[in-house]
């Protein structure tokens, strides 16, 4: 049964195209991080052409140069250069002394930097004044940086604990390894989470339409499981075909960023682009949430409208939802937040987790403490299965006397619904 | 073997489409005939169990068919007036579907999805998309996927709606092959689908049985005669007016009429043998069927 649904679900017309333009925007999206990777050969020159594709993969070996711990000698010896360099050209420096020396280590110097302050803005205009701090105490400096986020953030005893304990987490010296790749792709997961939201929207309320648009109920519910073991497989195949597609996506993304850049960096410290976030987590980890929250995203999507196209018996409410739950919401949520924390558990938080995990967003109920993006994903992963009963009580259990009168009426002159 | 059905009604708002109908039916061929808006369909969606009956019970063997659920359903061909099917599926893939949400396990739909397709005449049609198919042939698909787990019950509404004349014939031989023990309902709109294969005929209009007997019955129990005779063109209304008309034929010399009246119409008019096409216009107030029924 679930063999002859899926095969239903990939002969549709309209399934087919939509898969074929989401493969070919998958391929284009997943070229993207590459074509903006900004090297500088040691001749000064920006690769063009064909050259561009392989320009990750340089720009990762050339920062590789500082693999290891940053031990503050390690600083000490980057920072005096990046210093050097800056007096040497009075901070305008040449392409040709930046891909020689400057490209390899910019990275390392403006994370240094944030170590003495909590300020972004401020860690990039104290880049080049990095070589007059006390870099043989610049891990102290960086305690003594948590221990303050951890009280300006902590709003109770329990949260600044919490906080502090997570602080404590982080392990001194940094292990630098390039993370590139991770980065880039961490930055349009988001951008292609909200595409494929939509899209298996679509393609899963499709699932619970078919039998009404086709005109095909009253032979489906009179068959002997048509209330029974065929909702389920439809249901199935809607979760199924949603795991597949946003895996296959997220697959093909990271063939490409493997093929183009590679995948180092995966166990670089998440706190080594962002050094006060709370989340102790590598850069491949960090990943890994996002996509998890991509994917819970599109598993909260494809039960939603599921559940409004079994109850409907059409897709037009259906497929809108999705852009209330996330277009809609992501706009409200991001100014609304600072205001209350209701828009902190609202759904467009599965396709931000990237912000959520830079946003010190800590929350208490008695005294358990707990974060924003583990709380979300939990949330909206279990809001996703809890719903699927109500799928297949809605479905299976059509009564034309639970329609609109409008369509009742049309029941009463003989046509089964339109 | 026996369906049932007691002071059932169904109403939508305001409109009855069933008003408190009561039947008993067991094995053999049963003809529900009616005008369109009859009621039929709301009748035979409600003995499928898909919509429930605002009042009264629908039973089989004795139990309720809604409580009997899968074990009813399982017991349970049909074909409803506007077949609906999955359009970019195969025709064996449509079928392999069907019999797997009847519960056929695969290995028998095959030797069934086989025997049937060679049945209805579409087998070399097996691997063509359902939207490929014309008409006649998507129906016969339709009539195969009510067969598929050899139903005990066999529901057919207007299964020859929109065939050709000979497609009509070959659908009516082929129910007509069909109901062999088992119980088959057919509702129609056209006289001529269920006056040769229906043992049992039940009129319905307005939501009401108002006869149920066999085709004999039903035209022996006419009280208007049957008469055919031949008037002058410019007289034709005046006639149309005055008696219920079924059939009107221009011949030399006038046109030829066949009316119904308890009297003799005119002088020169012919008493004729009363068919079930002159049941439905005397009941029915209208002729019975489209005009391609006619055979």
């Amino acid at each position: 049964m679930l063999k002859f649904e899926w095969k239903k679900f990939f002969s549709k017309g309209i399934n087919k195209v939509i898969l074929f333009v989401l493969l070919m925007g998958t391929v284009i999206l997943g070229f993207v991080p590459v074509s903006r990777v900004q090297y500088v050969d040691v001749d000064g020159k920006k690769p063009t052409g064909i050259t561009r594709i392989t320009a990750g993969h340089r720009l990762v070996a050339d920062k590789n140069r500082w693999q290891g711990e940053l031990t503050p000698e390690k600083i000490t010896n980057i920072a005096e250069s990046y210093h050097e360099i800056m007096q040497r050209y009075q901070g305008d420096y040449p392409e040709t002394e930046y891909g020689r020396t400057v490209q390899s280590y910019w990275d390392i110097v403006f994370w240094a930097s944030s170590m003495y302050t909590t300020d972004i803005d401020g860690a990039l205009a104290n880049m080049n004044r990095l070589a007059e701090k006390d870099i043989a105490h610049i891990y102290d400096a960086y305690a003594d940086n948590l221990q303050k986020m951890a009280e300006e953030y902590g709003n109770t005893p329990e949260q600044e604990k919490f906080l502090a304990e997570k602080y404590k987490e982080i392990k001194t010296p940094v292990a630098y390894e390039a993370c590139d790749s991770w980065q880039g792709m961490s930055e349009y997961i988001a951008f292609y989470s909200l595409i494929l939201v939509i899209v298996i929207g679509f393609l899963t309320a499709g699932i619970f339409e078919e039998e009404f648009r086709n005109h095909a109920e009253l032979i489906f519910f009179t068959a002997k499981y048509g209330r029974s073991k065929a909702v389920r497989s439809k249901i199935a195949v809607g979760m199924l075909a949603t795991t597949i597609i946003y895996w296959a996506g997220i697959g093909i993304l990271l063939l490409i960023s493997f093929v183009t850049m590679g995948l180092g960096g995966f166990d670089t410290p998440y706190q080594f682009e962002y050094p006060y976030s709370f989340y102790v987590i590598t850069q491949g980890q960090s990943y890994l949430l996002i996509v998890i929250g991509g994917y819970i995203a599109c598993l909260l999507s494809a039960s939603v409208t599921m559940l409004v196209a079994a109850k409907m018996h059409t897709v037009k409410l259906a497929v809108s939802l999705p852009f209330l739950m996330y277009y809609g919401l992501i706009f409200l949520s991001r100014p609304l937040s600072k205001v209350t924390n209701v828009f902190c558990f609202t759904t467009d938080v599965l396709i931000d987790i990237d912000r959520a995990l830079r946003h010190p967003h800590i929350f208490q109920i008695g005294n358990v403490v707990f974060r924003q993006v583990p709380f979300v994903i939990a949330l909206y992963a279990i809001v996703s299965i809890v719903l699927l009963p109500f799928i297949y009580r809605s479905y299976s259990r059509f009564d034309d006397a639970k329609l609109p009168l409008k369509k009742q009426k049309q029941y009463a002159r003989h046509s089964p619904v339109r | 073997m026996e369906l049932r059905f007691k002071g059932v009604s169904k109403q939508y708002g305001d409109v009855l489409a069933v008003d408190n109908v009561s039947y008993s039916m067991e094995t053999g061929v049963y003809g529900l005939l009616g005008v369109n808006g009859a009621g039929k369909t709301t009748l035979m969606t409600m003995l499928c169990a898909v919509t429930r009956p605002t009042a009264g019970e629908i039973t089989w063997d004795g139990k309720d068919i809604f409580r009997l659920g899968e074990r009813y359903r399982d017991l349970l061909g049909y074909l409803p007036q506007n077949f609906g099917f999955y359009p970019d599926l195969s025709v064996s893939d449509y079928m392999m579907y069907i019999a797997s949400i009847k519960g056929i396990r695969p290995d028998t739909a095959k030797k069934r999805i086989k025997e049937l397709l060679e049945m209805v005449g579409v087998s070399k049609y097996k691997g063509r998309k359902m939207k490929t198919l014309s008409g006649g042939m998507a129906r016969r698909v339709g009539i195969a996927q009510a067969m598929l787990n050899d139903p005990k019950i066999l529901v057919l509404d207007e299964p020859t709606a929109g065939l050709d004349p000979n497609e009509r014939i070959r659908f009516r031989n082929l129910i007509s092959g069909l109901a062999e023990d088992r119980l088959v309902l057919l509702s129609t709109h056209i006289v001529s689908d269920v006056e040769f294969i229906a043992e049992q005929i039940i009129l319905m209009k307005d939501g009401k049985f108002f006869f149920t007997g066999t085709s004999e019955e039903l035209t022996s129990g006419m009280e208007e005669g049957v008469w055919s005779c031949t008037v002058p063109s410019d007289k034709v209304n005046q006639y149309m007016q005055k008696y219920p008309v079924g059939n009107v034929k221009h011949v030399s010399g006038g046109v030829e009429l066949r009316l119904l009246s308890k009297t003799p119409p005119s002088e020169n008019a012919v008493r004729e043998e009363a068919t079930l096409e002159d049941v439905f216009l005397l009941y029915f107030g209208e002729k019975a069927g489209d005009e391609d029924a006619e055979i």
